[in-house]
C-alpha cells in the first residue's frame, strides 16, 4: 500500500519510517526543509491525494489548512492527521479544518506518546487513531502497526483531539509549577490532578470522552512532553516564571480557555496559566487560585 | 418531465413490488449466520405474537405466524427462511401503495378548492360569495427553493424530509406540493388511516403506503425499508418525516430517526451499481441520474391543533409509551373542521419553507447544473473505489447518514419561521421563570394564576428586546421570522390567535394584565423557539 505523508519534518519522517517498518511504501510531500532523504517525495502534493487512498497530515496544527489547500484530497481519500489537535488560531479540532477545507469525509486523528526521535532511532512506541469510520481506523493501523509501533482505535476523534492539545499545555503548567519554590513537588501533583480535572470537564461539554485524557492521547502523551529532561513545554512553563515572551503552546491554552468561554466551563488553571502570559505574577496568581480552592471547596469534583 | 411524465404514473403492479422485496429479503436472510437468523426470527415471532394477542388479527396473519413459529421449532434452515419470507410477502401486500394517476387528476383538481373551502369561514351574503377567496396560497404560506428543486425532481429522485408537527402535515404539504407545481412524493401513511375504507382507498391511489407502527419487529422494519429503497431505485419521489412521530414537546426537532433515512443512501449505491462499469456520467436505463437527493421541508404552524395532547404527553413523559396517539384532537372530526375553519383560514396560518437540497451525505448540491455534473462524478468516490466499484460498508454508512441527519437538524432550525403565537409563549415563558427564579418546568407548569399574571408594559417590553433578537437572527440567517412590526402588533395577532381555537386560552389579556391562561400550551409554543438566544 501507498500511504501519502504531508509533512516532511522530523514528524512526517517518522511516520514514514513506521509506514516503512510496517511494509509500505511512503510518498511523502510538503516540507519546509526540502526533500527528506530516504522517502518518495513530490513538490505537487496533489499527486500524493492523486495517487493514495490514505494520507497522514503531519504538519503543525497552524499548517494543516493551507496543506489541505494544496493537496486539494478528493472523497476517495482517507484523511488521518497527526497533530496537535486543535488549530492554535481558532480551536477548530485538526480534523473539522480538514473537513472545512476539502471533499474529503473520512476523515481521523492520531495522538499518543511518540517522540519522532526515537521512533527515527528504532524506539518502540503506541498511538490511538480516532474516527468515526472503521474503515480509517483500519487502514490507518494497517498503514502503521509494526514490531516497532502499536496503534489503538477509538471512535472518540474530538477527545483524541482536545487531549492532544491539552497535553503540551499541562506540561507547560507543571512547568510553571516547578518554578514556585520548595513546594514544586506538592504544586505539581496539585496541577497534575486538577489540572486533568478541568480539561476533562471541558471534553465532556464539547461532547467528547474525558476518558480519552487517562489513555495514550492524554496522559501517555502528558509523560512524553514533560518527563524527558529539558522538554520543549515543560521547559517553556518554567522560564515563563522569569519572561514572558518565552515560545511555548500559549496560543493552544488560549484557544481551551475560548472553548471553555464558550460552553461556560471554568478552567482556573488554563486561566491562571493565560494571566501568567499577559504578564501576572505567577506567586499573586497562585495564590488566587488556593482561596478560589476554599471558596469553591463544596464544588469541587 | 412533466408531472405526469413522473414514474409514479407508470403501473406499479403489487406483485412486482411483493417479488422484489421478497427477493431483497432472501437474499440478507441467506447470508446470515444461524444464530444471527433466528435471533431476528424470534424477534419477529415474538413481537407478532404479542401484537396479534393485542389487536384484531386476520386468520391469514395467524397463520402465517404459526408456520413461521412450528419453522423456528421443527423446521430447516430454508424451511425457516421459507417461512419468513412468507410472512414478508404479507406484509408488502399491506405496506404497498396503489398510485391511480387518474384519481390524481382528478383529486388535484378538486381537492385544493374544496379543502382550501373547508378551511374558510364562508361567506355571508351574495357580494362575500362573489369575492370568496379559495387560493391556497394566502392561507399556507410557501416558501424556499420551489424552482431548483423542480429542475432536479426531473432529473433525480428526490427526498422530501419534513419536520413532524401534526397529522396534518401530511394534506398541507401535498397541498404544497401541488401549489408549488412539484410532482407527488409517496409518502408512509399509518396504517389506522386506512381504517376507513373510502379514506384509505383514496389514499392509496394518492401515493400512500401503509406503516403498521405496531409492528416492532426488525423484521418488518427491515421490510419497510426495502420497500423504500425500492421506491427510489424506481425513481419514485418519497416523503419521509425523520423525526419519526410527531414532536411532543413542540421544538424543533433535534434527533432523527436514521432507518429510513438511510434507504436514500442505500438506493444510491444500488443505482451506481448498475453503471459502474460505464463513464462516469451514464445515467440509468430510464435517463435518470443515478443520485438522490435529500429536501429539508420546515413547517411552521401560528397554532397545532394537537397540542394539548402532545404536551401532555411530554410532560408525562408518556411520549415513548404511548407512540401512536389515537385520541388526541385529530381523532374527533369535529375539532378539525373546526380547527380547519377558524385557524387555518387565516393568513399563513402555516409556513412551508423547501430547503435547499442536499445529497445523502447531508451536504450542498450544486446550484448550477453544469457543476452539478461535475460534482456527481467525484461524489461518488464517496463510495465507490478507484475502479468505480462500490464498495459496501454499513458501518461507513451509518456515520454518512447520522452526517445527513446533522445537516437536516440544522436546515430545520435555519427554515423554521418564528411566528408572533411562539415569540409571545417565550417571553411570557421567561418571564414567569424569573418571577418564580426557577427553570423548572414542573414548578412553573404548576404556578397559580397570579404568579402567570404580569403588566402589559413590562411584557410590552421583554417582547420589543424579544423582536430585536429575532430580527438580528433573521438577518443572520439564524432562522426566519414572519413578525408584524411592532410588540403592541405581535402580542395583539398572538392573543387573537389563542382565543380562536384551544379551549383553555394560552394567553389571556385583561386590560393592562396579560396573563399566561394554560402554561402547558405556552410551555409548547414556547419549546418552538427556546433555543434563541435573547441576550441578557
Amino acid at each position: 500500500m501507498e500511504v501519502g505523508i504531508l509533512g516532511g519534518g522530523r514528524w512526517g519522517q517518522a511516520l514514514g519510517h513506521l509506514v516503512k517498518t510496517a511494509g509500505h511504501e511512503p510518498f511523502v510531500a510538503i516540507a519546509d526543509e526540502g526533500p527528506p532523504d530516504g522517502f518518495r517525495w513530490t513538490d505537487q502534493p496533489r499527486e500524493v491525494a492523486e495517487a493514495c487512498d490514505l494520507l497522514l497530515v503531519a504538519v503543525s496544527g497552524s499548517q494543516v489548512r493551507e496543506a489541505i489547500r494544496a493537496t486539494e484530497p478528493s472523497p476517495g481519500n482517507r484523511i488521518v492527521v497527526a497533530g496537535r489537535g486543535l488549530e492554535p488560531s481558532t480551536g477548530t479540532p485538526l480534523t473539522e479544518v480538514v473537513r472545512q477545507e476539502c471533499d474529503a469525509v473520512r476523515i481521523g486523528a492520531l495522538g499518543g506518546p511518540a517522540p519522532a526521535d526515537e521512533i527515527l532511532h528504532g524506539g518502540i512506541g503506541a498511538g490511538v487513531v480516532a474516527s468515526a469510520f472503521e474503515e480509517v481506523r483500519e487502514l490507518a493501523i494497517r498503514a502503521l502497526n509494526s514490531r516497532q509501533y502499536r496503534l489503538y482505535e477509538t471512535e472518540d476523534a474530538l477527545g483524541v483531539q482536545m487531549a492532544a492539545a491539552s497535553m503540551p499545555v499541562l506540561a507547560a503548567m507543571l512547568g510553571l509549577a516547578d518554578s514556585m519554590g520548595d513546594a514544586r513537588i506538592g504544586v505539581r501533583a496539585l496541577v497534575m490532578a486538577r489540572g486533568l480535572a478541568e480539561l476533562g470537564r471541558l471534553a465532556t461539554a464539547h461532547g467528547a470522552d474525558q476518558e480519552m485524557l487517562y489513555g495514550l492521547a492524554g496522559m501517555g502523551e502528558l509523560y512524553a512532553v514533560h518527563a524527558r529532561p529539558g522538554a520543549r513545554y515543560f521547559e517553556a512553563g518554567k522560564a515563563l516564571s522569569e519572561q514572558s515572551n518565552v515560545p511555548g503552546p500559549w496560543r493552544l491554552a488560549r484557544a481551551l480557555l475560548r472553548m471553555g468561554h464558550a460552553k461556560q466551563v471554568e478552567l482556573p488553571l488554563t486561566e491562571a496559566l493565560v494571566q501568567v502570559l499577559d504578564g501576572a505574577s505567577p506567586s499573586t496568581i497562585a495564590r488566587q487560585l488556593l482561596r478560589r480552592g476554599w471558596e469553591s471547596a463544596n464544588q469541587a469534583d | 418531465m412533466s408531472r405526469t411524465n413522473h414514474a409514479l404514473f407508470r403501473p406499479q403492479p403489487e406483485s412486482k413490488w411483493v417479488r422484489s422485496v421478497v427477493r431483497r429479503t432472501d437474499n440478507r436472510l441467506r447470508d446470515m449466520d444461524l444464530d444471527a437468523l433466528q435471533s431476528l426470527l424470534e424477534d419477529a415471532r415474538y413481537s407478532e405474537k404479542r401484537r396479534l394477542e393485542r389487536d384484531d388479527a386476520s386468520a391469514a396473519e395467524v397463520e402465517a405466524m404459526q408456520r413461521l413459529s412450528n419453522a423456528l421449532v421443527r423446521g430447516t434452515r430454508t424451511q425457516q427462511i421459507d417461512a419468513a419470507l412468507h410472512v414478508v410477502g404479507s406484509w408488502v401486500s399491506e405496506i404497498h401503495g396503489n398510485f391511480n394517476p387518474r384519481v390524481y387528476g382528478i383529486a388535484t383538481n378538486l381537492i385544493p378548492q374544496a379543502l382550501t373551502a373547508l378551511l374558510s369561514e364562508k361567506p355571508r351574503g351574495l357580494g362575500g360569495w362573489r369575492t370568496w377567496d379559495l387560493s391556497i396560497s394566502r392561507r399556507l404560506k410557501i416558501e424556499g427553493e420551489i424552482d431548483w428543486i423542480k429542475e432536479l425532481s426531473e432529473e433525480a429522485t428526490l427526498i422530501l424530509a419534513p419536520t413532524h408537527v401534526s397529522n396534518m402535515d401530511s394534506p398541507l404539504i401535498g397541498m404544497a406540493l401541488y401549489e408549488a407545481g412539484l410532482p407527488p412524493f409517496v409518502y408512509g401513511a399509518g396504517l389506522n388511516l386506512f381504517s376507513n375504507p373510502l379514506l384509505g382507498w383514496w389514499l392509496r391511489r394518492l401515493g400512500a403506503y401503509t406503516v403498521d407502527r405496531r409492528k416492532k419487529a426488525q423484521l418488518y422494519k427491515d421490510t419497510l425499508k426495502d420497500y423504500s429503497v425500492i421506491c427510489l431505485r424506481e425513481g419514485l419521489h418519497s416523503l419521509f418525516f425523520p423525526g419519526g412521530t410527531r414532536c411532543r414537546s413542540g421544538a424543533i426537532e433535534t434527533h432523527l430517526k436514521k432507518g429510513l433515512l438511510g434507504t436514500g443512501l442505500q438506493a444510491w449505491q444500488e443505482n451506481l451499481a448498475t453503471i459502474e462499469h460505464r463513464a462516469p456520467t451514464a445515467t440509468m436505463a430510464d435517463g435518470r441520474w443515478p443520485e438522490v437527493y435529500v429536501i429539508p421541508c420546515t413547517l411552521s404552524y401560528q397554532l397545532v391543533l394537537e397540542a394539548p395532547t402532545l404536551i401532555s404527553d411530554h410532560l408525562a413523559e408518556e411520549g415513548k409509551q404511548r407512540y401512536i396517539i389515537n385520541d388526541d384532537e385529530f381523532a374527533r372530526p369535529a375539532e378539525v373542521a373546526g380547527f380547519a375553519s377558524r385557524v387555518l383560514d387565516l393568513d399563513s396560518a402555516v409556513v412551508c419553507h423547501f430547503g435547499a437540497p442536499m445529497d445523502v451525505l447531508g451536504q450542498e448540491v450544486p446550484r448550477d447544473a453544469r457543476v452539478r455534473v461535475q460534482e456527481m462524478r467525484k461524489r461518488r468516490r464517496y463510495v465507490t473505489n478507484r475502479a468505480g466499484a462500490v464498495e459496501w460498508d454499513a458501518q461507513r454508512d451509518r456515520v454518512y447518514t447520522s452526517d445527513l441527519a446533522s445537516a437536516l437538524t440544522k436546515a430545520y432550525h435555519k427554515n423554521a419561521t418564528v411566528l408572533s403565537t411562539h415569540l409571545v409563549c417565550r417571553v411570557l415563558w421567561d418571564a414567569l421563570s424569573e418571577s418564580m427564579e426557577s427553570t423548572d418546568v414542573f414548578r412553573l407548569v404548576r404556578s397559580d394564576q397570579r404568579t402567570r399574571t404580569f403588566e402589559r408594559s413590562q411584557i410590552l417590553r421583554r417582547l420589543h428586546r424579544a423582536m430585536t433578537a429575532v430580527q438580528e437572527g433573521t438577518d443572520s440567517g439564524l432562522f426566519r421570522s414572519n413578525l408584524p412590526s411592532s410588540a403592541h402588533d405581535v402580542l395583539e395577532l398572538a392573543i387573537d390567535r389563542f382565543a380562536r381555537f384551544h379551549r383553555t386560552r394560552d394567553v389571556v389579556a385583561d386590560g393592562r394584565q396579560v396573563s399566561i391562561g394554560d402554561p402547558r400550551l405556552c410551555l409548547y409554543y414556547r419549546n418552538r423557539v427556546s433555543t434563541i438566544d435573547m441576550g441578557a
